[in-house]
């Protein structure tokens, strides 16, 4: 009752604030000090110092077919922070997440980014603090862009997210390049089980991460007509994870385990590629990613394993039937508060996260500590209608196919149901 | 070329042998101490003995006598008898592969013997019992090996499953008894309990009974026979007992059972000092009729003059059931058949078995008992069948007003 009412008021003050943005946003640009509502609430102390206040709300309506014992009415994700310049040499952010305690008090959670950047030339930025490792297009992008209710499933389980750390990042021309060295290995790989010491033993920590991204223009150079305007890139990463059931697993769309933990201890390395081209209004993407994960000294009889691996891969197409460009700031033509019928964009995706062990010979088992591990990936296929209704509000309608290779271990075990549908109804909205 | 034939035949026969041949009897062999190996990662065997009270499972290779079995899960097991030195474990062979058998067992139980300075108290009442028709799981010793190294002399027990209730009824009515509803009855500390009614909410009895098979049932199907069984228990006149209650539980074996366990001098069983203790419930496949399965009798043989009506009165079953007085008379008539057959057994038995644990209970690095502990609990125990038998007998004589046998004081 208590979450409910927790999502229902989120859910108000967030309409009653869309409504009153285009009212307020009336002053904008009059007086570029004090308080103004550009494309948020901001407070402007000088030319190239301000203070950005944000917010999103993601609010979800869901059906499953058959049912996987899921809310209906689900509030996704919740979050305020702020941002700004200080100076034009440096830009700052801060964000948090807003969730309830286990007493449906209504409380601060997780921070997510919070962090610094120097950023006096182009072709070096320096950033430290908290914030995501440069590996995965769509996990570096911000849930609110996203083209989908939800990153493809290797975003969110093979690419390593936000950490602790530093990074130089910069345009030099043709390339972008980021690296950087971060604590651990980003929050979707943080360890399960407290690490066990032996008497006389220290503790282990895991890191520090390296994450290296390249991407450009590289196609610009053949003669492949329009496509000379795509960016690829590719991205790598390494860390060190101490002994113990801490190797990624696989989760569904909906959170549901079809490959659980396996003993690891080791490197852990991540490779990516990706791609993206954006003509006009269309968009077409497409990533692949791996995890390859030592498994030294973790058989019955402390020898070493065979890699642990994970695979992932994506391709994504998007079209606005309104005519919007597809760029990272999509401006709607005719908003539905002016009169218009908003931003339409039809999208598309298939995609698919399986594990698996490099042996693959021997007998099989789901055992954390087998050599050959019995494989399991979730393939799925997503179409979806983005209806964008100003810069503040987005509706997004997805629906989901997901098909599990391992009946045993998908959502409904023991049912012979290897597939799922599932629909929702997403409201985004963000300042 | 026959000659070399006839060899090689004859190798792989003897190699094939032992893998085929052998069954859960053979495992369970009183007459034999087994050696059983199991291979798990050296972290994992630290981890489960720091995190001995946790039930977090651990992959494992099992070896017996030249079988092997991968991917079994072990834990930690046992109630008071945790201990971290010398785990309690649980050995399942289906927990990382579904359906995996060894021997036909789903599990089995390494006992790590942390109750009884003697070792051999369970597995003496356990065959005693199984003697005198009361259903009770098999038992044996073994000495445990754990990445190739002794770790101690363990019991090695039949887990109480499907598995062992479809070998102990068998058929009924050409119904192979291993999908009827099994529960592990659930000590409660501090909240001692006698079969009293609890009430019509199914929450008190689903804390004291925990279910076993068909765990995916709903709650009325599951505990509500429970809930229906202590009630009238409670309430229904010993005048309709036989119609109403002996519908429901299996009165004859029930008298045998809480006899068989005074004889044995077990003060921690359905009678126990501090109420019900250490029994599996058994509701029979397609039935209303419930029976008892012997569990833990590893505190039994107290003393000799273990009064013969202790604490009958308390439990209101036991109470009830022996206020019928067929049934009185059957517990007193079970008590002289449990002392005839100890009689011609019970001693010779101890002193095998003691004869065939003892260089391993004394090698054992870490028993918990001294050698000078372990040598007079011997004594003591070796002395009990006699002296036993003699105050039953005597006792029972008493009671019923008949002559009293030679020895009686």
């Amino acid at each position: 009752m208590k979450r409910a009412r927790l999502k229902h008021t989120l859910l108000l003050t967030s309409l009653l604030v869309i409504i009153a943005v285009p009212v307020a946003a009336q002053t904008k640009k009059k007086d570029r000090r004090g308080f103004v509502w550009d494309d948020r609430p901001t407070i402007v102390f000088g030319e190239d110092i301000n203070l950005e206040i944000k917010g999103r709300t993601l609010f979800e309506w869901r059906k499953f077919d058959p049912d996987i014992g899921e809310d209906i009415f689900h509030l996704r994700t919740a979050r305020v922070g702020m941002k700004g310049k200080l100076t034009k040499h440096f830009d700052w952010e801060i964000e948090r997440e807003i969730t309830e305690d286990k007493n449906k008090k209504v409380i601060f959670g997780a921070w997510k980014d919070v962090n610094i950047e120097w950023n006096t030339f182009d072709a070096i930025k320096i950033r430290g603090g908290r914030f995501k490792m440069p590996f995965g297009m769509e996990q570096t992008t911000g849930i609110s862009d996203l083209d989908f209710a939800y990153r493809a499933l290797g975003s969110t389980q093979i690419a390593p997210g936000r950490d602790r750390g530093m990074m130089a990042a910069g345009d030099l021309g043709r390339f972008n390049y980021e690296i950087g060295v971060f604590d651990d290995d980003g929050d979707n790989a943080e360890s399960n089980e407290p690490q066990f010491v032996r008497e006389g033993e220290d503790l282990k920590a895991v890191g520090p991460a390296v994450a290296v991204r390249v991407i450009g223009d590289v196609l610009r150079v053949l003669p492949v007509g329009r496509l000379r305007s795509a960016n690829v890139g590719i991205a790598y990463t390494n860390s060190e994870v101490p002994e113990g059931l801490n190797s990624l697993r696989g989760e569904s769309v909906w959170g549901k385990h079809f490959f659980e933990r396996v003993y690891v201890k080791g490197r852990r390395q991540r490779y990516g590629a990706q791609f993206d081209w954006s003509p006009g209004p269309a968009s077409l993407k497409a990533e692949w990613m791996q995890s390859r994960e030592d498994r030294k000294e973790q058989s019955n009889r402390d020898q070493d394993l065979s890699t642990f691996i994970a695979d992932a891969w994506y391709v994504a197409g998007t079209w606005f039937i309104t005519g919007e460009d597809k760029d990272n700031n999509v401006k709607v033509k005719s908003p539905l508060l002016e009169g218009g019928p908003g931003a339409i964009e039809l999208a598309a995706r298939i995609e698919r996260l399986g594990f698996r062990s490099a042996a693959t010979t021997g007998l099989a088992f789901t055992n954390p500590r087998n050599d050959n591990q019995v494989p399991n990936s979730d393939t799925v296929f997503t179409i979806g209608v983005n209806w964008t209704t100003s810069k503040w509000t987005r509706v997004i309608v997805n629906a989901i196919h997901e098909d599990f290779e391992d009946q045993a271990r998908s959502p409904l075990p023991g049912t012979g149901t290897t597939s799922f549908w599932s629909g929702l109804v997403r409201l985004n909205i963000v300042f | 070329m026959l000659r070399y034939a006839v060899v090689i035949f004859t190798v792989v026969l003897a190699c094939a042998v032992p893998a085929s041949a052998q069954s859960s009897d053979d495992l369970f062999n009183p007459d034999v101490l087994q050696r059983i190996d199991l291979w798990l990662n050296s972290a994992d065997w630290e981890k489960l003995k720091a995190n001995f009270q946790e039930n977090t499972y651990y992959p494992a290779q099992l070896n017996w006598n030249g079988i092997t079995v991968e991917n079994v899960g072990i834990r930690s097991r046992g109630l008071g008898s945790r201990r971290g030195t010398k785990p309690g474990l649980r050995v399942d062979m289906d927990h990382y592969s579904t359906g995996q058998h060894f021997l036909g067992l789903k599990s089995f139980v390494l006992d790590n013997l942390s109750q009884d300075p003697s070792g051999i108290r369970e597995t003496v009442t356990m065959r005693f019992f199984t003697r005198l028709g009361i259903p009770a799981p098999r038992e044996t010793f073994c000495r445990l090996y754990v990445r190739g190294v002794y770790v101690g002399l363990y019991g090695l027990v039949e887990s109480v499953d499907k598995t062992m209730m479809g070998r102990v009824f068998g058929e009924i009515n050409g119904n192979l008894q291993n999908d009827g509803y099994l529960f592990e009855y659930n000590y409660v500390l501090g909240s001692p309990w006698r079969f009293n009614y609890e009430g019509s909410d199914l929450a008190p009895y689903k804390t004291r009974f925990d279910i076993k098979t068909n765990e995916s049932h709903g709650d009325v199907k599951i505990w509500g026979p429970i809930e229906e069984l202590v009630r009238l228990v409670n309430n229904t006149d010993v005048s309709q007992w036989d119609a109403i209650v002996g519908a429901r539980v299996d009165l004859p074996e029930f008298v045998r059972y809480i006899a068989a366990q005074n004889f044995t001098a077990q003060n921690d069983g359905f009678n126990g000092y501090d109420g019900m203790n250490n029994f599996f419930f058994y509701r029979l496949e397609d039935s209303t009729k419930n029976v008892f399965i012997a569990w833990d009798e590893d505190v039994g043989f107290l003393q000799p003059d273990f009064g013969i009506t202790t604490r009958l009165d308390e439990n209101v079953l036991t109470r009830k059931t022996l206020s019928v007085s067929t049934y009185a008379s059957q517990y007193f008539s079970a008590l002289l058949e449990a002392a005839d057959n100890a009689s011609d057994w019970m001693r010779g038995e101890m002193q095998r078995q003691f004869d065939m644990i003892n260089d391993a209970m004394i090698a054992d690095p870490v028993k918990l008992w001294t050698v000078d502990e372990y040598q007079a609990e011997k004594v003591k125990l070796l002395a009990f069948p006699d002296a036993r038998i003699t105050y039953v007998r005597c006792e029972v004589a008493k009671t019923a007003g008949s002559p009293r046998p030679a020895g009686c004081q």
